[in-house]
């Protein structure tokens, strides 16, 4: 028995240097073509900790409202915020502040290559009870009935497959659907690579206001007179969200904070929280 | 609806967007030298308003605690004049102030309650309008005078003084998002050396750290100064500690012993340095907190202000942009003195000058070039009879001289005893 933690403890720390040289690998990797261009990102300056050692609390419900898709038609904002764990971002195409919408993006792209990767594909053991929780918890029933249902063998996805990213422009009158397709590039149609990316927009400042003002992520006019004359300018903080399948806003990164590594462990922290939840509910009499 | 009429504008929107995109404004890591760096919207020009927390008196107006705006544009005909004046309704020992992530926002307490004040600064700076009052601190988390309000990512969180228990010491932090929703809270460590005290802090996001520190009780702080200085047993209730927390953990690493009541902490702005300074009130020292060569961290004395045997009481301190240079006023002897602390393993006192009979908060602009000070250090602990002046006072700074620029009386403005600052700019209005 103790054996087997240890080995499990063992394999888990291997699993674990894969998973941070698969991330270091795409940290420097040079930036692709289309979307936004950004140098590549410098390691984290601590040590963050590990996951599941601390908690991510719910700061708030993420808003619901409704957007379009690249198909220009309309869904439901909480279509793609629920179910999964979600990174969402708020863009506009034109952005060129390296601290802004290029550096989300590139977080975004960092993520999505080191998720496709086999470190994050296969799935470790020690993850099995924290994706059937989540699987069970947050929409893989479906999963679960076709290889056997209950009780019988579970056929797990992978872990890129419980994770959603979600670029969503606060530019509506711009970024129509069809600069959003030209944006996205081929991170819309790449045969599964990696978790889903989801590039949304909204018909009106009407429909996205209430968008951005639940979100708390603020766009406001600057009124710039260094040269004497006020000139308006719209401008904005980079501002990323994590939410959880239930729907909570659990962390909120700015620039200052934003890298994939601590991303990533947030997301394992979520991960691990669906499992310890889990197996709470079956010691329940 | 203001970000609705932001959209109206239609083309100017989204020209408006690409210029201040590829311009970056203001997309900020740090605020005017001493606030939360992931406040947004420095302003790295000449300021607008001062926003002054006072406390009521009672007698002196309406009796209670305020927010007033006092123009301080040299250009402008209003300069040096207070423009605006919120009043909470009661007088609660009125102390901090602290902007939320975004700027639009000002939340503002007491000491003598659990209350919390949110003044809306965005939709006109020069308005300011109280919006919400938070009043579930206490039963929340047991906490009671709110302190240090620091922006997180769309959350404010609050270090508190004491607890509504006993009215000690032992307190903590409390944890609300921007709507004012209580998320959690966090014990100050009473294990590992903690004495559970609780002051202000200060957040080093490129080290993940969070570094607090530690006064006193609502039994100490609500009681008259010579009364309390007399109380030995009394006077051994202050804080001697600093935390060093994991940032995202939210857990203490690290508990540095640091006698006599650590207040203000500042961390230094100039990139790539990877310190904090602080000023103990009761020993009058400065302190350094930065890591070793083996990258531990450790605090260290480094600098004597004043006679620490007069107990001059160090109350406030202000670091320049650069990290350079440090502002320090010592409340007893109503002295605003500059060290420099090109080392700052050895602050040098250079400049010094009384610049009122008692002096408490000190700010200053980005540029270094405006200094702003009050007089109020506590309802009961301020000076009595004719010492007890109650302003705020504007000066230039040139690097050799403070100059006085102007005086607002706020006794004879029937305002109160004038505490916290913070600057605010038109410039900043949300909308338009």
């Amino acid at each position: 028995m103790r054996f087997g933690r240890a080995a499990r403890r063992a394999g888990g720390a291997l699993r674990r240097v894969a998973a941070v040289a698969t991330l270091a690998a795409c940290l420097s990797a040079a930036a692709s073509a289309v979307g936004h261009e950004a140098a590549p990102l410098p390691p984290l300056d601590f040590d963050p900790p590990r996951p599941g050692t601390y908690t991510l609390h719910r700061i708030m419900r993420a808003p619901d409202g409704e957007v379009l898709g690249l198909d220009g038609h309309g869904q439901r904002l909480s279509d793609f915020t629920r179910g999964r764990i979600t990174l969402l971002g708020f863009i506009y195409t034109t952005c060129t502040d390296p601290d802004g919408c290029p550096l989300a993006y590139r977080v975004f792209e960092t993520l999505k290559q080191a998720l496709a990767a086999p470190a994050f594909r296969e799935r470790p053991q020690s993850n099995a009870a924290t994706a059937t929780a989540v699987e069970a918890r947050h929409g893989y029933a479906e999963a679960r009935r076709a290889s056997g249902g209950l009780g019988g063998p579970v056929a797990r996805p992978p872990m890129s497959s419980m994770i959603q990213l979600v670029t969503l422009s606060f530019d509506p009158l711009r970024d129509t659907p069809a600069v959003m397709r030209q944006y996205a590039g081929s991170r819309v149609n790449d045969g599964g690579r990696g978790p889903r990316w989801y590039f949304l927009t909204t018909r009106s400042a009407r429909e996205l206001v209430p968008l951005v003002e639940g979100f708390g992520q603020d766009v406001r006019h600057a009124i710039d007179r260094s040269n004497g004359k006020p000139r308006r300018e719209l401008s904005h903080v980079l501002k990323v969200f994590l939410i959880d399948p239930a729907g909570f806003v659990r962390e909120i990164y700015t620039s200052t904070f934003l890298h994939p590594q601590t991303v990533l462990n947030d997301i394992e922290t979520l991960l691990m929280e669906g499992q310890n939840a889990n197996e709470l509910r079956r010691l329940k009499p | 609806m203001t970000l609705w009429r932001i959209w109206r504008d239609g083309l100017l929107l989204v020209a408006g967007m690409a210029v201040a995109c590829a311009v970056g404004i203001d997309v900020a890591r740090a605020d005017e030298t001493c606030n939360s760096p992931y406040i947004t919207k420095l302003i790295k020009g000449q300021e607008d308003y001062v926003y002054v927390w006072a406390l009521g008196v009672e007698g002196v107006g309406d009796g209670a605690d305020k927010l007033v705006t006092v123009d301080v544009h040299p250009k402008s005909k209003g300069y040096g004049k207070v423009i605006a004046s919120v009043a909470v309704g009661s007088r609660g020992e009125a102390h901090h102030m602290g902007f939320t992530d975004d700027r639009r926002f000002l939340w503002a307490g007491g000491l003598a309650e659990s209350k919390i004040y949110v003044f809306d600064i965005g939709t006109d700076p020069a308005k300011p309008k109280l919006v919400n009052t938070i009043t579930d601190m206490g039963d929340k988390t047991g906490y009671l005078g709110p302190h240090t309000y620091y922006a997180l990512p769309g959350r404010m969180l609050v270090q508190a003084l004491s607890n509504t228990k006993d009215k000690g010491g032992v307190t903590g932090m409390a944890l609300y998002n921007n709507k004012g929703e209580f998320i959690t809270s966090h014990a100050m460590p009473t294990d590992g050396g903690g004495d559970g005290y609780g002051y202000d802090l200060a957040v080093n996001p490129k080290k993940n750290v969070l570094l607090t520190s530690s006064f006193t009780g609502y039994t100490n702080y609500m009681r008259p100064l010579g009364d309390l200085v007399k109380d030995a047993e009394a006077m051994k209730r202050f804080g001697n500690t600093m935390v060093m927390w994991d940032l995202k953990a939210m857990k203490p690493k690290k508990v540095f012993a640091v006698p006599g009541a650590p207040l203000e902490i500042r961390w230094s702005l100039k990139p790539g340095d990877n310190w904090a300074i602080t000023a103990a009130a009761l020993t009058s020292k400065l302190w350094l907190i930065k890591p070793d060569a083996k990258g531990e961290w450790q605090a260290k004395e480094v600098a004597t202000i004043g006679d620490p045997a007069k107990i001059p009481l160090p109350v406030d301190i202000s670091i320049t942009r650069d990290g350079k240079g440090l502002w320090v006023n010592t409340f007893m002897d109503g002295t605003t003195r500059y060290f420099d602390l090109s080392n700052p393993q050895a602050p040098k006192q250079t400049y010094a000058k009384v610049t009122g009979k008692q002096v408490n908060m000190i700010s200053q602009s980005w540029d270094g070039k405006r200094v702003y000070i009050t007089s109020s250090l506590l309802a009961n602990w301020d000076k009595g009879g004719a010492d007890n002046e109650q302003f705020l006072r504007g000066f230039t700074w040139n690097g050799k001289e403070l100059k006085p620029t102007f005086e607002l009386d706020f006794t004879r403005e029937k305002l109160g005893r004038a505490h916290h600052m913070k600057l605010g700019s038109m410039a900043l209005r949300a909308g338009s």
